[in-house]
């Protein structure tokens, strides 16, 4: 069994579990690569940019040889945990509330991948002002829930301030805090059942605006209002806890039916207008979910492509190890796929409480067996190598390679040796720790990771953890780990939500993100001073400036890889594509074929 | 009978309570905290105190347990979510959903795999092991044996996998499995979406009667009373279907109940396998998710399970046997 989806994407948000792994020998073939070279992969890395008020005006470009009609069949191993918006965060739920639930902004997904940030609900990405202390965005005519009522900015604010009610825990936390200037933002507003609304929050229903004041300046809450956490939700049909069992759609399908673990089904919602939509298509009649398959036995469904199967595709789990070969060496299976990177990096914590001294974590990078790790992973198909904290998707990344990885892939012992020896570290204890029974991966590269250490002279011990209580042990801040797996996704593609969570040292404590437990002035001062840039070209420049500077000043982490996934498709869905977001297919794109 | 019934009843409570506790505490043994689930990506101080609250877990271990208690007998109200009647299992940590609830969607997909493979393993396993026994050390005695000894090395998460894939997705002679039809909305989809887990655990389990049934067949046939029916001169039907058979099954129908009394708790590895939606597959959802509601109540339907079989056992055991009394 893979590892468990819940636990995994506790440390991964975009990117959803499933198999992680993949055993390929071709290559993806983003700009990015490092020392591969075949065509497995063909997704480039997305370009992400802010797009215009034309961008963001309906209806989405058509896609090329769409029709209308039919059901598109999906195939996936466990139902979706939640779709309240206010209480999805991880990206399998992400995947199915894209037909449901519109929030201010969204992603606008060009062909090969490329995103521009468009207004959704709004006319725009909205105005800033004040500084970057205030936001004004105004809804689009022509808005509808599927009951046929208005869709209006207090439907919107609504949604926004369920986030702060005490059953929407599982949601994001970003806008509450700054909205509240508190992340212990319940104690400053607990929601809008009590019948007050947000001060922060004005609504003006004639003009359909809504402003957001908050109490520090972002210049990138039109990113984070992207998020099905604010997506909005109907002030008149709010029905509170309940509300995950049956929301109200303002996208162009609706849940018909929903048996939990088993099954769900989406018909069109008729009162959706395309003009009021600049990102979604909606070709299929319906959409039926199929709960329990495991990737192998979806894809092996989907290989034999019989019956309502030729019009299925796999819903969130990826092209399982066992059969990827066989899909990517079989021409007719391979042009039924669809593949690109997970959003976000993997990569081992170097745990800073307890490895002091920088040398020893820089001699662990350059040590570390990157070329065997894939390898064993599957080759240059599973993923490229990584060398940066910020993924290739996060916008204004500059690739840098601090330790040599894309040169000595396979490590530079001798190097690290020499760092050891110097730092008077030689045969220093070094106790890595990794998800046990998640992957038959981790338990073979365990054994290069140990061989590697050795020969750079550290004394390697392995300790696995169980991977359902994986996560609860390595994220306890007085946890006995010097090295441990992890991996973390952007909750948009900019770098403050990869760097502050991991390297904010105000943020360690159990339970915390901050695995590596690096708490150094110049770093939480610099994250601080980033996240308060509001000019976009400025705000990039600086975070990648930050993401080189801790890697060469701090080495908290070793990156790993950017992994890559693929998914199959049946003979007849047509306009499958990967999303470069929630690694998945976009289904609001995809067509039955005659 | 009446105080037999009674009596195994009050143990069989008993035993489910006792089974309860210990799952109790054993969850809360392992390193890990069910509220991490619920309190998002960046999880605060906080905001995991109010998960804990949410669930019900900030409590003492015994007050939860009392709670959970309450619960089964009186009924429970859940903030939010509502009154949940009695018997109340308590609300799954993941789902949100009664668990007894989730336990009775679920339970018609156990029943059906249960049963239905029963009868095709009871059937073709003594039925082969009779005959085996009839014909013992001929040709089919031996080849009977040996095909057992084959089958019951055979695991389910091989064959099953491969019988789908070449069955199923390559030769395309039985539908793949499937349980979204039940027996009463459409007989024969529910027919056809069980047919090959049914013949995939009967091919396991039938190599194990195949074998009992031959052993037990040919020790009663060898037994003294058998041969003084023979030498009254009882036709060969009547001595063998009126003594030994009766005399060979009692061990049989035994582990017959322990057997359905497991697949009714959940044939974890062939719903897995198969994809099916029973109470096996619910029970690794529930230890996956770290869900104590949903795993407590799958563990007492799995003991649930157990317990009934060995008291029906028991009970035909008596009727087969009539040297047997219940006491």
């Amino acid at each position: 069994m893979s590892l468990s989806r819940r636990n995994f994407v506790i440390a991964t948000s975009v990117a959803a579990g499933g198999s992680m792994v993949l055993s390929a020998c071709s290559s993806g073939g983003g700009g990015d690569t490092a020392g591969s070279g075949s065509s497995a992969g063909t997704t480039k890395y997305s370009a992400v940019t802010i797009g215009t008020k034309d961008d963001s005006t309906g209806p989405a470009p058509e896609v090329a040889g769409a029709k209308k009609g039919g059901t598109i069949h999906a195939i996936g191993p466990d139902d979706f945990s939640h779709l309240d918006p206010q209480r999805i965060y991880y990206s399998w739920n992400s995947t199915v509330a894209n037909l449901y639930v519109r929030c201010l902004t969204g992603y606008k997904i060009a062909p090969g991948g490329s995103m521009k940030l468009v207004g959704d609900l709004a006319t725009d990405t909205g105005t800033m002002s004040d500084g970057g202390k205030t936001w004004t965005f105004t809804l689009k005519d022509g808005l509808k829930w599927e009951d046929g009522s208005e869709l209006t900015v207090d439907d919107v604010r609504h949604g926004i301030e369920r986030g702060f009610a005490s059953f929407t825990t599982e949601g994001a936390t970003y806008v509450q805090t700054w909205l509240t200037g508190s992340t212990d933002f319940r104690s400053v507003y607990k929601g809008p059942y009590g019948g007050k609304h947000l001060d922060s929050i004005v609504t003006d229903t004639a003009k359909k605006t809504i402003t957001f004041h908050l109490k520090t300046p972002r210049g990138d809450l039109n990113w984070a209002l992207a998020m099905h956490s604010y997506g909005a939700v109907p002030v008149k049909h709010d029905t509170k806890e309940k509300y995950d069992k049956d929301p109200v759609s303002a996208g162009p399908y609706r849940i018909k039916q929903h048996s939990v673990d088993k099954s769900m089904t989406l018909v069109r919602n008729t009162h959706w207008d395309p003009k009021t939509d600049a990102i979604r298509t909606a070709y299929p009649d319906s959409f039926t979910f199929e709960f329990g398959p495991e990737g192998l036995q979806a894809t092996d469904r989907l290989i034999a492509d019989s019956g309502t199967d030729q019009y299925a595709v796999m819903a969130y789990s990826g092209v399982p190890a066992e059969r990827i070969q066989k899909v990517i060496s079989t021409p007719d299976l391979k042009s039924r796929t669809a593949n690109g990177l997970l959003t976000g990096l993997y990569y081992y914590a170097i745990n800073c409480k307890r490895v002091t001294d920088l040398r020893v974590r820089q001699a662990l990078n350059y040590a570390w067996p990157l070329e065997q790790i894939r390898k064993i992973y599957g080759g240059p198909s599973a993923g490229d190598y990584a060398t940066t904290i910020l993924s290739p998707d996060i916008a204004g990344r500059v690739k840098y390679d601090a330790y040599g990885k894309l040169t000595k892939p396979q490590g530079d012992t001798a190097k690290a040796k020499a760092l050891l020896k110097e730092a008077g570290k030689l045969g220093q204890k070094i106790v890595y720790t990794y998800p046990q029974g998640a992957s038959d991966a981790y338990d073979k590269t365990k054994v290069v990771i140990a061989n590697a250490l050795k020969e750079a002279g550290f004394d390697p011990v392995v300790k696995p953890v169980e991977s359902t209580s994986y996560y609860d042990q390595i994220q306890q801040i007085d946890n006995q780990f010097d090295v441990m797996w992890f991996g973390w996704s952007p909750d948009w593609p900019a770098a403050y939500t990869l760097i502050q969570p991991l390297f904010d040292g105000t943020t360690i404590a159990n339970g915390a993100n901050n695995v590596s437990q690096l708490n150094v002035k110049w770093v939480n001062s610099a994250i601080k001073k980033d996240a308060a840039i509001t000019d976009t070209v400025k705000s990039e420049a600086a975070w990648a400036a930050l993401d080189k500077e801790i890697m060469q000043k701090e080495a908290p982490i070793i990156p790993e890889t950017y992994q890559r996934r693929f998914y199959l498709y049946g003979t007849k869905v047509g306009g499958a594509e990967f999303d470069p977001l929630f690694s998945a297919f976009i289904l609001y794109k995809l067509y039955a074929k005659s | 009978m009446f105080r037999f019934i009674a009596r195994r009843t009050l143990s069989a409570l008993l035993i489910l309570l006792v089974i309860s506790a210990i799952t109790f505490v054993l969850f809360y043994v392992a390193p890990r905290d069910p509220a991490r689930a619920a309190c998002g990506k960046v999880c605060t101080p906080q905001t995991l105190a109010l998960v804990r609250h949410n669930l019900g877990i900030d409590d003492p271990l015994p007050v939860q347990y009392w709670h959970w208690l309450v619960g089964v007998f009186a009924g429970r109200d859940y903030q939010g979510l509502g009154h949940c009647s009695a018997p109340c299992l308590g609300y799954s940590f993941t789902n949100h959903e009664p668990v007894l609830g989730l336990i009775t969607d679920r339970f018609p997909t156990t029943l059906s795999l249960s049963l239905g493979s029963t009868v095709v393993f009871v059937a073709f396993g003594v039925g082969t092991g009779m005959l085996a026994a009839v014909k013992q050390g001929r040709a089919l005695d031996k080849i009977a044996s040996s095909a057992s000894l084959v089958g019951s090395s055979l695991q389910i998460y091989i064959v099953g996998v491969v019988a789908m894939y070449y069955l199923s997705d390559e030769w395309h002679i039985l539908p793949r499995p499937q349980d979204s039809a039940g027996f009463t909305q459409d007989p024969a989809a529910w027919f056809k979406g069980l047919l090959l887990p049914w013949l995939v655990l009967a091919l396991i389990f039938t190599a194990n009667y195949t074998r009992m049934t031959r052993s037990q067949l040919v020790e009663t046939l060898n037994e003294d009373y058998v041969r003084t029916a023979r030498a009254k001169g009882l036709t060969r039907r009547t001595v063998f279907f009126r003594f030994a058979w009766r005399g060979a099954m009692g061990p049989i129908v035994t582990i017959l109940g322990l057997d359905l009394g497991y697949l009714l708790g959940g044939a974890i590895i062939t719903e897995e396998t198969f994809g099916l939606h029973g109470i096996g597959a619910l029970s690794i959802k529930a230890v996956r998710d770290n869900d104590l509601p949903l795993l407590l109540g799958v563990v007492l339907v799995a003991a649930a399970a157990i317990v009934v079989a060995n008291i029906v056992v028991d009970a035909v055991y008596a009727l087969i046997d009539p040297r047997i009394r219940l006491a």
